[in-house]
């Protein structure tokens, strides 16, 4: 299904209007220094209300089988209002791992919950070196001689990973990276939740020893599965960052016509003004590379790789610079710990080096157009 | 998306240029040492060529416009087709496929601004007498604004027009009076060398606020007293020109707009300009910035696996692909009949900073090939781009300039507290 500008604008407006009502400030704020890192009366609500989880699943797995355009327009939001809730990891890293797979098994026993909101997940990959990419992967499965499978290693960076009810992992066979779902009460597994740069998204370190998994898709395909899905996650992530910049964009302007000095709205000086332009500049171009990946995905259009590490690197130094802005334009307000510019700040740095930051992800890039 | 009409269009775009002309090579498919390797964005041709250049245009546009291509959206009364700026901008990336004369000093300001202006605000016979003959290629029109005294402050300009014979007796506000008489110097007026006409704003009333004492004329180039004077920019060619005006006498019907209305003239000008700069991207100045190009160029100098090199590439490409997503998506609007927002203005000020990185970034790819001519295909030629590049940050608006416009309009970021000074006339 696809939604026309009509819908997207109606779409943009009711998860505005709910974040707007059950993720203020105060809220995130709460959330920030509470276990869980969300509030699930809310995350019921995003769900029963406004069928969050479920939008960019398919019908046959219990969601309404929208794309990423529509994800799109959601993450924006709540990378806008800094959502505190277990959105990400479930619905973009999770759930398109499972999709990705092809597993239908899996998809059919796990999606529905996902896309009611009942169950969450993630997916946890990186180790201690923080790197994304399968290759690099150490954890290992064994099959456990009755048809199941066990996996021993150690995750980190695991988002949600102390919270979610099921965890994809990838973990090394004889046959290479394998993608395996693991659930919260399986034997053997300790989460222990990590200090965070931006407290608005939890990780954990998660220890798997001997703990009973189920292999999702083929055996090997974890790394053609990872490929996708951080393609995805990534164009996901750069609506969330489109989205923070956006909020800093306009906070800055906001501040700018109203904070007087020398007599004059700071906005008045050039050197201000300036940087709300360049910062608008930015801007745009990170919402027309997030929203034109999410188009080419849904589209299905082989250009949709290049776009994907396109929006990610776009949206990450738009957000970055923006944040950074922010505080600049707001003086010694702006380093204020009252002061939300440094929630922004701390989710740009951490949005931009989530899957491995500018070193990985130019290489992408430059992988992808095969240069 | 696209409607029948705009399929229609389109084939019927597609079977007049294949009836006239082949496709175009490929230039971002690049094969390392074949082809043209020129890199010009001015053309820097001896005078004999650049006559050639500016035939092979006037031709060009003789055939589209005999074809219904030439004036796409202006009115069916003056030869145009009557359609949509949408169908404008498909027949312009259809053509971009095909192996066309660049019809770029008749287009970019005349066709692209001045037209426009003409018909927005000229009277009916003047409309008649140029602007079928700009469509059809015969007349090539500039733009007399800029003076040594005013640049980005264009309402500050200076040339002094007068009008003569029983200017006092008559009410300015009158439809039709005596001669005007132009006095003055304009200067960067790009393609006037090769203009019949020029639209020029002038000082009728010094003693008004600057803005509203100023008068726009279409200037006939080949009226006694306007004298076209070649300035040699820095590429080393001369694209643009000093334009002096000593006592060019214009009959009043030649005044476009009110008198002392001519900021209103000119902004139809300059809001036609910023539609139409930035929407570049083919030929070389599109090559310069193909991944597949810069990577065929990285290969060829051995410097494809510089980590410092591929990481400031791809920094490079982020940005020229994104600007790609931004147009396309401007594109997209206008087709489904929303108007754009700042695209065009963020677009703009883009292009002017993706070619000049670019043109930096080869340079450093380069190394001494650009500092010398090796005679190697495809480096020392990049020196046409990159001594280009500057221009693109001043002309149609400096990036500064550009930048408060995009602060003060879409952010509402308050303009500087306007000094005395600044409204008044500087003599
Ligand atoms: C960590 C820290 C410690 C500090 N310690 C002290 C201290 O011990 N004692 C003390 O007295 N103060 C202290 N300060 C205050 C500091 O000096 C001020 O924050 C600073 O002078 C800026 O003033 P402001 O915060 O009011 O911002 P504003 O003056 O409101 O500035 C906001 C923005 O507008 C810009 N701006 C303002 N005027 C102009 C202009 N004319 N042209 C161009 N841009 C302009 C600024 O550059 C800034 O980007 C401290 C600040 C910090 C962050
Ligand atoms: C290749 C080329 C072709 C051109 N073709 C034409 C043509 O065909 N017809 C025509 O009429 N003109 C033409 N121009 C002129 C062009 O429009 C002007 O050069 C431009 O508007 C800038 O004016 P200026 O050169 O007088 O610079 P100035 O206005 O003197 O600017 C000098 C510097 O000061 C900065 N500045 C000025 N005012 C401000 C401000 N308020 N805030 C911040 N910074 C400011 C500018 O950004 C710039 O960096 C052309 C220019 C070039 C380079």
């Amino acid at each position: 299904m696809t939604a026309d500008e009509s819908e997207l604008r109606e779409l943009r407006a009711s998860v505005r209007e709910f974040l707007e009502a059950k993720s203020p400030e105060e809220a995130v704020r709460k959330l920030m220094e509470s276990e869980p890192r969300f509030d699930p009366a809310v995350w019921s609500q995003a769900a029963d209300q406004l069928r969050l989880p479920g939008l960019a699943i398919p019908e046959e797995y219990g969601g309404d089988g929208f794309g990423l355009v529509e994800l799109g327009v959601v993450l924006e939001e709540m990378g806008r209002a800094l959502f505190c809730a277990p959105f990400f990891a479930t619905v973009l890293l999770a759930a398109q791992a499972l999709l990705a797979s092809g597993d239908r098994d899996a998809c059919a026993r796990f999606l529905p919950g996902i896309a009611s909101g009942r169950t969450t997940a993630t997916l946890a990959v990186a180790e201690d070196h923080g790197s994304w990419d399968p290759a690099m992967v150490s954890a290992r499965a064994v099959p456990d001689g009755d048809g199941g499978w066990t996996v021993r290693g150690r995750k980190c960076f695991v988002i949600d990973g102390t919270t979610a009810d099921l965890i994809l992992v990838v973990a090394r066979t004889v046959a290479g990276p394998t993608l395996f779902v693991v659930e919260r009460d399986a034997t053997g597994l300790a989460a222990e939740p990590m200090e965070t740069l931006d407290a608005t998204r939890a990780m954990a370190r998660l220890t798997f020893d001997a703990v009973p998994a189920t292999l999702v898709g083929a055996e090997g395909a974890g790394g053609r599965i990872m490929a996708k899905v951080l393609d995805i996650a990534s164009v996901g992530l750069a609506a969330e960052q489109a989205g923070g910049a956006r909020r800093c964009l306009e906070t800055s302007a906001d501040y700018a016509r109203v904070r007087h000095q020398f007599g004059r709205p700071i906005g008045s000086f050039q050197a201000v003004k300036h940087k709300c332009a360049d910062m608008l500049v930015q801007v745009e171009l990170a919402e027309a590379s997030s929203r034109e990946a999410a188009r080419l995905a849904d589209e299905g259009s082989p250009d949709f790789p290049v776009a994907a590490a396109v929006a990610h690197a776009c949206c990450s130094r738009a957000y970055m610079t923006a944040a950074m802005e922010n505080i600049q334009v707001h003086g010694g307000i702006g380093f204020t710990w009252e002061h939300p510019a440094h929630l922004y700040f701390r989710r740009a740095k951490s949005s931009q080096l989530l899957f491995g930051g500018p070193a990985v992800y130019h290489e992408r890039l430059l992988d992808r157009l095969g240069i | 998306m696209e409607s029948d009409d705009m399929r229609d269009f389109a084939t019927e775009a597609r079977r007049f240029l294949d009836a006239h002309v082949a496709k175009a090579p490929d230039r971002t498919a690049v094969t390392w040492g074949e082809g043209d390797d020129s890199m010009a964005y001015f053309s820097s041709l001896p005078p004999e060529e650049e006559r050639e250049f500016v035939q092979r245009a006037r031709e060009w546009q003789r055939i589209r416009h005999e074809n219904g291509f030439g004036w796409i959206t202006g009115p069916v009364e003056y030869g145009g087709r009557g359609l949509t700026p949408v169908h404008d901008l498909l027949y312009d990336a259809i053509e971009s496929e095909y192996d066309v004369a660049d019809t770029g000093v008749l287009s970019v300001i005349g066709l692209g601004m001045i037209g426009p202006t003409i018909l927005a605000h000229a009277q009916p016979h003047i409309r008649d007498r140029w602007l079928p003959a700009m469509y059809r290629g015969d007349a090539i029109a500039c733009q007399l604004f800029s003076e040594p005294g005013a640049g980005s402050d264009l309402a500050s300009v200076a040339t002094r027009a007068v009008r003569e014979d029983g200017g006092p007796s008559r009410s300015s506000e009158a439809e039709s009076g005596g001669d005007w008489v132009l006095n003055g110097q304009k200067v960067w007026t790009s393609v006037a060398q090769h203009s019949q006409i020029g639209l020029a704003l002038t000082r009728t009333n010094p003693d008004a606020p600057k803005h509203r004492g100023i008068t726009a004329f279409l200037v006939p180039m080949d009226a006694p007293g306007v004298e076209v004077r070649p300035l040699r920019q820095m590429t080393g060619g001369a694209d643009f020109n000093e334009v002096f005006l000593t006592d060019v006498r214009i009959p009043d019907d030649h005044r476009l707009g009110e008198v002392d209305g001519g900021w209103t003239v000119a902004l139809t000008t300059l809001m036609n300009e910023r539609a139409t700069v930035g929407s570049e991207g083919v030929g070389p100045v599109g090559a310069a910035l193909s991944p597949d190009h810069l990577s065929a160029l990285m290969r060829a100098t051995w410097t494809w696996d510089d980590r410092a090199l591929r990481a400031r590439l791809a920094e490079l490409l982020v940005d020229v692909l994104a600007t790609e997503h931004l147009n396309a998506r401007a594109l997209r609007k206008l087709r489904g009949g929303v108007a754009p927002g700042p695209e065009m203005s963020v677009s703009k000020l883009m292009y002017g900073q993706n070619l000049t990185r670019a043109a930096h970034f080869v340079s450093d790819v380069l190394g001494p090939r650009i500092i010398a001519d090796t005679g190697q295909w495809g480096t020392y030629a990049w020196t046409e781009l990159l001594l280009a590049t500057p221009a693109l940050r001043i002309l149609g608006g400096t990036e500064e300039i550009m930048k408060n416009i995009l602060a003060e309009r879409v952010l509402g970021l308050p303009k500087e507290p306007v000094t005395a000074a600044a409204k008044e006339v500087r003599s």
